[in-house]
């Protein structure tokens, strides 16, 4: 696993930070000019794209900061995994990432590549969220099947599942499976239009939530089958993945929370587990007025009592296609240390729901973990990982 | 392994099989602009808000859908869905200085969104995904729904691919250098030796599922590589062969997505030298135009190919044969994104 945030540059910093309850979301922000700085907080990697393209020693012309993001925690998981530069390029490794921004981050370039205001930047082939996986393919020399998905913020969800129907079916012996996004002006921009943005830091499955924080950040995971290990350290078994729609609206869910609820209850079937086998649920948990009370109304409709529950939006902000992917990496922090991570900001309960997310760094035991993703289209997924 | 049962396609020409090349639909200032049909599906309310790629997108499978008892899913394939609205919001952005602005181009930017609006609009709530991977999102899509039906092997599946040319879209890659500077005639598309395609756009659909009994054609297999390695790339077609033509067969069509452009053709001539001499060679851009998702309506030309005569301007390479069992489609997007789709009869 590799993994970059707010609150870390590895999964041991993440993990650190986690147990800690650090908050990475600051109103502190200087990544771009935006009206927005100093206004709203951010969950902003406390790295420049100056300093990522330095550490990774990268000195191609027109690479974005979404990729950056994405080749410091791809090469993380690598190193973690000990897999050979061989094995990454033998045909049957497949490359599934998800993204949502892009090169949208470089709104200055490309307003004037798109109103013809320049002969062409560095970057003309950068813009669409496909150039993430495609410099990573070119990095890493990757010949097998390589994905970009994009379902909104439950993107880099998908991936994961893709990744494991690939090996399912044949086609892949091992998947690198994740996603990325960077702080951006556009969609700061674009979820203030919305009106969905906090002007403080967001508090999930709180009854006063204002809102969402946006972050950015990525990770990977390295998928294996069974029995192709080899002997390497295996962190979790993914177990069950579902995806549905919620066919309501474009950017809200509905009141019944029918996509949320089908995601949580398909991934269940996959997994063949029944609802009181799993332990704890990585929520979605935005900390918007829409999605943590229907999340949280899904959450009950489908198992009556919902199991211990939080979401780390809070530490990190949302982090749009990347969240599914880092969100994977945290539940399966919790499976390897039997633990779990404080939802911070918290007071009070939504009085329609009753429910309370996990307020401190508990030890408990964990065998199997459900993390939800939901986005824009209706588009929900669920994943549940179990302890090896 | 999945079989089609219906189809629809949007693209530039009105007869996607007209047999006379004379009146074949003219790229306008090099532009293959698809013929839109009046799309009465659609609610009016909600079409006068869609963008191009979105309007051709829902309005492609709309009808489809109507006529399939059950869909179980939506999986679309779309290299720039979104694009033209994500520019139009990043110059209301820059132009309001990040003033108030209205989100509605924000939430039609996004990549998913034909998907999403087919999942709202016909209350759809199974399995939903967008695959956005360039030139290789439709073939992702195709293999994402065989995959589905191997799983759930009663499932029906609406797959699709789906781009436009948005004028941000077209500035953007005009100024990469990926259409061609002179004036050509995409009737004469494969005459030039130059760099550069003629742009097309379009939508196509396909409903699919894994029965059989009364399909139109089967998706036998695909693969996909990236690489700019001519000898990697025939060693995969080798393999590709072997694997998926049955003993004592064929191909017996390959359809060809030669687009006028001298930086790939050699990819395309490198395929053919490793095809029996009793392969027929058909290509079809010089109808449709090139884009990243045009494989969709390159399926949809082959479905028709096992039902239909090939009209004589398609023929690259003619042979004696009038009916054909297997097709290979093969297409380069941008020299680096490789696709094999075998495409048979039952």
């Amino acid at each position: 696993m590799g993994v970059i945030s707010a609150i870390g540059n590895s999964v041991a910093e993440n993990h650190q930070s986690l147990k800690n309850a650090t908050c990475g979301v600051s109103k502190e922000f200087d990544l771009f000019p935006t009206k927005y700085a100093g206004l709203l907080p951010f969950g902003q990697v406390p790295i420049s794209t100056e300093d990522l393209q330095k550490q990774l020693l990268v000195n191609d012309p027109g690479v974005t900061r979404t990729t950056l993001l994405a080749l410091h925690a791809l090469n993380e998981a690598i190193a973690d995994c000990g897999i050979s530069a061989e094995e990454i390029q033998s045909f049957d490794t497949a490359l599934i990432g998800a993204n949502t921004v892009g090169g949208m981050c470089l709104t200055d370039e490309l307003y004037n590549d798109a109103n013809e205001k320049t002969d062409g930047s560095d970057y003309l082939a950068s813009y669409d969220c496909a150039s993430v996986n495609l410099y990573l393919q070119k990095h890493f020399k990757i010949k097998g099947i390589i994905n970009t998905i994009n379902t909104a913020c439950s993107s880099s969800a998908n991936a994961i599942m893709y990744g494991a129907m690939l090996m399912k079916n044949g086609y892949a012996k091992r998947a690198i499976v994740g996603g990325t996004d960077c702080l951006a002006k556009f969609t700061i921009n674009g979820f203030n239009a919305l009106h969905i943005l906090s002007s403080d830091n967001c508090t999930p499955f709180d009854e006063g939530r204002k809102g969402l924080n946006l972050g950015e950040g990525a990770a990977f995971l390295i998928l294996e089958k069974e029995e192709d290990i080899k002997g390497r350290k295996v962190y979790a078994e993914l177990t069950g993945y579902s995806n549905a729609n919620d066919a309501y609206h474009p950017s809200s869910l509905s009141d019944e929370g029918d996509g949320p609820f089908l995601s949580m209850q398909g991934a269940l079937k996959v997994a063949n587990l029944t609802a009181d086998k799993i332990d704890f649920i990585n929520a979605h948990g935005t900390g918007t007025e829409n999605n943590d009370e229907v999340e949280s109304k899904a959450m009950i409709r489908l198992f009556d009592k919902p199991p211990a529950f939080a979401s780390t939006k809070g530490n990190i902000g949302h982090t749009l296609g990347a969240s599914g992917a880092i969100e994977a990496v945290y539940s399966i922090l919790s499976l390897i240390h039997q633990e779990v991570y404080a939802n911070l900001h918290f007071k009070n309960t939504i009085p329609s729901t009753g429910l309370t997310p996990v307020q401190s760094y508990t030890k408990m035991p964990v065998n199997h973990i459900m993390s939800n993703s939901f986005g824009f289209g209706g588009n929900c997924s669920s994943l549940i990982f179990s302890k090896v | 392994m999945l079989y089609i049962h219906k189809t629809y396609c949007i693209s530039a020409q009105q007869d996607l099989l007209q047999a006379n090349i004379e009146l074949i639909n003219e790229a306008v200032d090099k532009k293959l602009l698809a013929i839109e049909p009046s799309y009465e599906k659609i609610p009016p309310g909600i079409l006068r808000r869609m963008g191009k790629s979105i309007r051709m997108g829902v309005g492609a499978a709309l009808p489809l859908i109507s006529e399939t008892d059950n869909i179980d899913g939506i999986i679309m394939g779309s290299a720039n869905a979104g694009m033209d609205d994500c520019v139009k919001f990043l110059n209301q952005m820059v132009q309001y200085e990040e003033g108030q602005l209205t989100p509605g181009s924000f939430v039609q930017s996004t990549g998913n969104v034909i998907a999403g609006q087919l999942g709202l609009i016909t209350k759809n709530k199974g399995y939903n995904i967008t695959h956005i991977h360039l030139g290789l999102a439709f073939e992702n899509a195709l293999l994402d729904a065989m995959m589905q039906l191997n799983t759930n092997q009663s499932n029906t599946y609406l797959v699709g691919g789906v781009d436009e040319i948005s004028p941000f879209h077209y500035n953007i890659e005009t100024l990469a250098g990926s259409y061609k500077k002179e004036d050509i005639s995409n009737k004469y598309l494969y005459e030039t030796d130059s760099p550069g395609c003629v742009v097309g756009e379009g939508a196509a659909m396909f409903v699919v599922n894994a029965e059989a009994a009364s399909s139109i054609a089967k998706v036998a297999a695909i693969s996909t590589i990236h690489s700019t390695d001519i000898e990697l790339l025939k060693q995969q077609l080798n393999l590709f062969l072997q694997k998926n033509i049955p003993a004592g067969e064929n191909v017996d069509l390959f359809l060809s997505g030669e687009n006028g452009d001298n930086r790939t053709l050699p990819y395309y001539t490198a395929c053919e030298t490793l095809l029996a001499d009793d392969t027929a060679v058909v290509r079809y851009k010089h109808m449709v135009g090139d884009y990243a998702t045009v494989s969709a309506p390159g399926l949809w030309y082959a479905c028709e190919f096992l039902q239909q005569p090939v009209p004589e301007h398609m023929f690259k390479k003619k042979t004696s044969k009038t009916e054909y069992r297997n097709i290979l489609l093969y297409n380069n997007f941008k020299g680096l994104q490789h696709s094999f789709i075998l495409v048979s009869n039952l």
